[in-house]
C-alpha cells in the first residue's frame, strides 16, 4: 500500500517536473535527474557491460532527454518513457561501435562446448553474476540486461533492436547458459 | 541421458519454450517428465531459473561521481529563447552549418553594401546634410562598436561636415517646415538598447564558448574544424553589421541584421555544446 503510495506520489511530482523542464526549467529537470539517474545508469552500465561507458551513456541518455522533452506527451509514464529512450541511447552508441562490437561476438565462436556434465545447484553471488554479465557478448548481453533485468518482452526487445522475437528468444537462451557457464567456474 | 519419452538434447531444444511457458500440453508433459528423470536436465532448468531470478533482483547501481554538471554544462540553456525553431533544426549536420553561415554572411554584405551604397554613396540625391552632432554622437556611443567604427570607410573624412547623402531619418530631419526629429535621442535610445542587448548576447557567447572550449577534446576534431570555420564566417558577418550599424545607429535593419548573425553564433555555440563526444 505504502509503495503504491509512494509510486502515485512520484508519478505526480515526475509530471510536474517533466512539464517545468519541459518549458527549460533546468532545476525540474536537475530533479527529474536525481530521481531517475541510477535506474538510467544502471540499464546504460549493464547494456555496455562497463560502468565508465555507462556514466558516458548516462549523460547522452539525459542530455538527449532534455533535448526530446517537449515531445514527450505523457502517454506513457515518463519512467517508461525515458527507459525506452535510454535503451535506443545504448543501442544507437552500440552501432556507432559496430565493428568493435562485432569483434567482442567473434569472441563466443571461440567458446568451449557448454560441459553437459551434471552439476551441485549452483550458488550465484550478485557481484559474480554482474562481472558475468558484463562478459557476455555484447548482443546477448543487450538481451539479457533488457528482458531478466528490465523485464521487456521478447516482443519489446525484437522491436527496439530490429529483430524477430524467436531471434530475441534464441539469444537470451543463449546468454542464460553462457551466464551458467561462466558462474559455475 | 534419455528418459522414456524425451532425449537431453531434445530437451535442451524445449527448454526455451518451457520457460517462456509456450510449450502445449503434451510437449509440457514430456519436459516434465524428462525432468523428473534427468538430474543433468533438472540442475540445468533450476540453475537457469536461479540466474533469472537473481538478474531480476538486482538492485540499482550508482554512478562513481556526479554526472548532472557534466550534463547541466551540455544542455546549457538559452538566455535568449529562439522563436518557433523546429526541433530538427537543433541536429543540423556540419554542411547545413556551412551554408547557413554562409547564407548568413552574404546577406548580410548584400543588405549592408545597400544601405551603406545608399547612404553614402557619392552624387546620390545632393542633399547635403550638417550631421557633425550625429557623427560625434556615434563616435560617443560606440562602445564595442568603437573599433568596427575605426574601419569605417569614412573615418578622416572629417568629423565637421560629410558629403553623402541622407539616410531616411536624416532626409526627415532636413526636410523644411516639419519639426525635426530628433536622430540623437532615437540614437541614444538605440544604442541604449543595442548595448544591453550585447551585454546580454555577451553574458551568453561566454558561457557556451566557455563550455565549448571544455568539450574540444571530448569532440571530433573534424567537428571542431568545421564549427571554428563558422564560428568565423559568422564573426565576420557580426563584424560587418556592427560596422554598418556604427555608421547608420539609427538603421532597425541593421540592428535586426546583427542580432540575427548574433542569434546565429549561439545556435551554433549551443549545438556544439551539446554535442555527443566523439567515442
Amino acid at each position: 500500500m505504502a509503495a503504491a503510495s509512494n509510486l502515485a506520489r512520484k508519478a505526480v511530482s515526475d509530471s510536474t517536473d517533466v512539464a517545468l523542464a519541459a518549458g527549460g526549467d533546468r532545476q525540474a529537470f536537475e530533479r527529474l535527474y536525481r530521481t531517475h539517474a541510477n535506474r538510467v545508469f544502471s540499464l546504460c552500465a549493464r547494456m555496455s557491460g562497463s560502468r565508465t561507458r555507462g556514466e558516458e551513456l548516462t549523460q547522452d541518455v539525459f542530455v538527449r532527454t532534455w533535448e526530446k522533452l517537449p515531445q514527450f506527451r505523457g502517454e506513457s509514464a515518463f519512467s517508461t518513457w525515458l527507459h525506452r529512450l535510454a535503451v535506443n541511447v545504448v543501442l544507437n552508441a552500440r552501432k556507432s561501435e559496430g565493428k568493435q562490437a562485432s569483434r567482442t561476438d567473434q569472441s563466443e565462436e571461440d567458446e568451449e562446448p557448454w560441459d553437459q556434465v551434471a552439476r551441485a545447484p549452483m550458488h550465484i553471488e550478485r557481484m559474480d553474476l554482474a562481472n558475468a554479465i558484463a562478459k557476455l557478448p555484447a548482443g546477448a548481453r543487450n538481451i539479457f540486461v533488457l528482458h531478466d533485468v528490465e523485464g521487456y518482452k521478447h516482443e519489446e526487445i525484437a522491436e527496439m533492436m530490429g529483430i524477430t522475437s524467436g531471434g530475441s528468444k534464441a539469444q537470451l537462451h543463449r546468454a542464460r547458459l553462457l551466464l551458467r557457464e561462466a558462474l559455475e567456474r | 541421458m534419455t528418459s522414456s519419452n524425451m532425449t537431453c538434447e531434445a530437451f535442451d531444444a524445449a527448454l526455451p519454450d518451457y520457460l517462456e511457458g509456450t510449450l502445449d500440453g503434451a510437449r509440457r508433459g514430456s519436459v516434465e517428465q524428462h525432468l523428473g528423470e534427468c538430474v543433468r536436465c533438472a540442475s540445468l532448468l533450476r540453475d537457469i531459473e536461479n540466474i533469472s531470478k537473481e538478474a531480476a533482483a538486482m538492485p540499482d547501481l550508482v554512478p562513481s561521481r556526479d554526472l548532472w554538471q557534466g550534463i547541466e554544462a551540455r544542455i546549457a540553456a538559452p538566455v535568449i529563447p529562439f522563436a518557433a525553431r523546429p526541433e530538427r533544426q537543433r541536429h543540423f549536420a556540419p554542411a547545413w552549418m556551412g551554408i547557413a553561415a554562409a547564407a548568413l554572411i552574404v546577406s548580410t554584405a548584400g543588405i549592408t553594401y545597400m544601405l551603406t551604397a545608399r547612404s553614402f554613396g557619392p552624387g546620390q540625391g545632393g542633399t547635403v546634410a550638417q550631421i557633425a552632432p550625429r557623427a560625434n554622437q556615434t563616435q560617443s556611443n560606440g562602445g564595442p562598436d568603437s573599433d568596427a567604427t575605426a574601419t569605417s570607410p569614412n573615418r578622416g573624412a572629417g568629423s565637421t561636415q560629410l558629403n553623402r547623402a541622407p539616410s531616411r531619418l536624416e532626409a526627415s530631419d532636413v526636410t523644411p517646415g516639419r519639426p525635426p526629429r530628433t536622430p540623437a535621442s532615437l540614437v541614444s535610445q538605440s544604442n541604449a538598447d543595442r548595448a544591453h542587448s550585447d551585454l546580454v548576447y555577451g553574458r551568453e557567447i561566454d558561457m557556451l564558448q566557455r563550455i565549448v572550449s571544455q568539450r574540444r577534446t571530448e569532440l571530433d576534431s573534424s567537428t571542431v574544424a568545421i564549427i571554428e570555420k563558422n564560428l568565423k564566417i559568422i564573426d565576420a558577418a557580426i563584424e560587418q553589421s556592427r560596422a554598418a550599424l556604427a555608421r547608420d545607429p539609427a538603421s532597425r535593419m541593421l540592428d535586426q541584421q546583427l542580432t540575427h548573425a548574433l542569434d546565429k553564433k549561439v545556435e551554433l555555440l549551443r549545438t556544439a555544446a551539446m554535442l555527443r563526444a566523439s567515442t
